[in-house]
């Protein structure tokens, strides 16, 4: 068998996988339904009551479990290649940290609108980057990505003190609210928080994908890079601020989704994916079905309360991710 | 976060119940709008308009006990885990939490009415049971005025408005009875434990701090505002309170601690145990609450 047959039978399955995990989050929950009531819903016929369960409130969900797993992926996949560091991670490089001290602020200071938290976290997500990048180009680094990857580390250890001290001083309601909003869901999905969403993967994919050459090339080092004609420092800064913003866009839909952006990568390339192009579209793949197949596990692990979203992923992710290396070696 | 289908938009809804008002101000039947029922996340609560809710989901212990209370006990059809009072209330289906409830649960016990505990938690839930065409009414019961809201609003949402009436009357006139007991009488000043590490006690803001000062008591942290602030044992240290009220466990570590022992109250075994099934919740039984805190503070009172 070709390679390139192998590489499209193992992408199809992998695909089939995710549309299954997919189905599957729309047809259970914590209300059994009927197969065929599910079907009919979806097309808004049958038991009004069901199509409320199906149409507002599992088909936005699941949808934006898909997303949130796509972009986190991409993101990841697009920042490790970049900076050439396997632990590289949105999450790491303070985006999580920035979008949490906003978050945090928010709910602290009593905001209650219905955006505020989004709003907020994207904000600080927003603030954190900014200012990463500022403390790299302040350092003088001219294409050295463990510049940036200390300057994202630096700006997230302040934004965890900062999230302490809002925290120390805040009422035990919004305490609750705020570490709810850290642990990650996507239970408050609407179709406007998903449209929007839609929007950034889409754009943010698209950028990292057009970039994936470039990232191939920072791979072999910057004077290679140079000779092909990369700017290595123009190039890094500008795939670290896509993938902060798409990461942040995540994070502003669904709090915190620990983990997704740091091993899905792993995982896709531990399927024998090297150029950037296919793992960047694999990691989306496959971070939109661990994502989707959390948020399932989360709703019917004790029905009718849910599990954090962002504790189920890692609990589903790292076995599998600790088979595939034991697969490799 | 999710798209606001045009009757949830609450704003929209408020501007329209305005203007109608409005309209009708200026006719001849000048006093029937003037009183605008609204709940505590600003939605309009239009009860008289629909017929009385025959199934009702009350997702928060308080308005659960209050809707027995009113007699509507045997229309409900769900309550969350916490919502144990009355007895008949655990034969109620339970579908889980009260904050960020799971709404798919709720709609799977197919209400015509919810009850919501107003916090910032439970907007999504509030308009994602609208968009399914549920009415719903989210209320705050932090504090007396607010139960006394509750009841009137869920009277008149459920048609039980003289049952409310009553509610309310006879748990303000115990109120006034404690009150008028302890009026007169020193009132000593009291350290209200609710959690060690960290510390924290009731402000002014607290539903506890009414219950306390009607029950002839003086929070000595009655200068905080906020419902529930952390404190240190060195200010309380300072504040020097004569009475400690906390709970059974909470009296026992006090007593227990070394570190507690630098609290005059505590070397003088002044540590109260509140009965914290009866305190805890603004709820039909705040007048007995509160004579089970006066008979603490001030032993041999007549009540």
């Amino acid at each position: 068998m070709s390679a390139a047959l192998r590489a499209s039978l193992l992408w199809s399955g992998v695909a089939l996988v995710v549309l299954i995990v997919a189905i599957a989050a729309i047809a259970y929950g914590a209300v059994p339904l009927d197969a065929r009531a599910v079907v009919h819903a979806i097309a808004g016929r049958g038991d009004p009551v069901t199509v409320a369960i199906v149409r507002t409130l599992r088909l936005p969900r699941a949808v934006l479990a898909l997303l949130v797993g796509a972009g986190l992926g991409m993101a990841g996949a697009a920042l490790q290649g970049a900076l050439r560091n396997a632990l590289a991670e949105p999450y790491l490089l303070g985006v999580s940290g920035g979008a949490a001290v906003g978050a945090v602020a928010a709910v602290a200071l009593g905001a209650t609108g219905a955006f505020a938290l989004p709003l907020a976290s994207f904000a600080g997500a927003t603030l954190a980057i900014a200012v990463a990048l500022l403390v790299a180009r302040a350092s003088g680094g001219r294409a050295d990505p463990r510049v940036l990857l200390m300057a994202g580390v630096i700006v997230g250890a302040f934004a965890n003190a900062a999230i302490m001290v809002l925290l120390s001083n805040a009422p035990p309601n919004a305490i609750r609210n705020a570490l709810w909003w850290m642990m990650g869901s996507v239970g408050d999905a609407g179709w406007l928080t998903v449209g929007w969403l839609a929007v950034y993967v889409a754009l943010g994919g698209a950028l990292l994908l057009w970039f994936a050459r470039d990232i191939d090339i920072l791979a072999l080092g910057e004077e290679s890079a140079a000779a092909l004609g990369v700017d290595a420092a123009r190039s890094s800064r500008s795939i670290f601020l896509i993938a902060a913003l798409l990461s942040a866009a995540t994070v502003a839909a669904a709090g915190l989704v620990g983990f997704v952006g740091l091993v899905v990568p792993h995982l896709v390339r531990s399927l024998g994916v090297r150029r950037h192009r296919p793992l960047i579209a694999g990691a989306a793949l496959v971070g939109a079905g661990l994502v989707v197949a959390a948020d399932l596990v989360a709703r019917l692990a004790r029905p009718p309360a849910e599990l954090p979203l962002g504790a189920v992923t890692a609990l589903l992710g790292v076995p599998f991710f600790l088979l595939q290396l034991r697969r490799l070696s | 976060m999710r798209p606001a289908p045009r009757f949830t938009r609450t704003p929209i809804r408020l501007a329209a119940a305005a203007a109608i008002a409005t309209l009708l101000a200026c006719s001849e039947s000048r006093r029937a709008v003037t009183e605008l029922h609204v709940d505590d996340f600003g939605a309009v609560i239009d009860a008289g308009t629909v017929t009385a809710p025959a199934r009702i989901a009350s997702l928060n212990p308080a308005t659960t006990e209050l809707l027995f209370a009113l007699g509507a006990g045997p229309r409900l059809v769900a309550r969350t885990t916490w919502d144990v009072w009355p007895d008949a209330a655990r034969a109620v289906p339970d579908v889980g939490p009260g904050l960020r409830p799971n709404v798919e649960a709720v709609l799977a016990r197919h209400p015509d009415l919810v009850v919501l505990y107003a916090s910032a938690e439970n907007r999504v839930a509030a308009e994602q049971l609208r968009a399914a065409g549920i009415k719903v009414i989210a209320l705050r019961t932090d504090k007396i005025a607010d139960f006394v809201r509750a009841s009137r609003e869920l009277g008149r949402a459920t048609g039980e408005d003289a049952a409310a009436a009553i509610v309310v009357d006879t748990m303000q006139r115990t109120l006034a009875r404690v009150r008028a007991a302890t009026l007169h009488l020193d009132h000593p000043t009291v350290f209200w434990h609710v959690w060690d590490s960290p510390i924290y006690t009731i402000g002014s803001g607290s539903f506890l701090d009414e219950l306390l000062t009607i029950g002839g008591g003086t929070n000595i942290y009655a200068d905080r505002t906020e419902p529930s602030p952390q404190v240190s044992l060195e200010d309380i240290i300072r504040r020097n309170p004569s009475v400690i009220l906390a709970g059974a466990t909470g009296q026992k570590s006090l007593m227990e601690s070394p570190l507690w022992q630098s609290v005059r109250a505590v070397r003088e075994g002044r540590v109260f145990v509140v009965d914290t099934n009866l305190i805890g919740r603004p709820s039909v039984r705040a007048g007995e609450a509160a004579a089970s805190i006066a008979r603490l503070l001030h032993p041999g009172i007549a009540l």
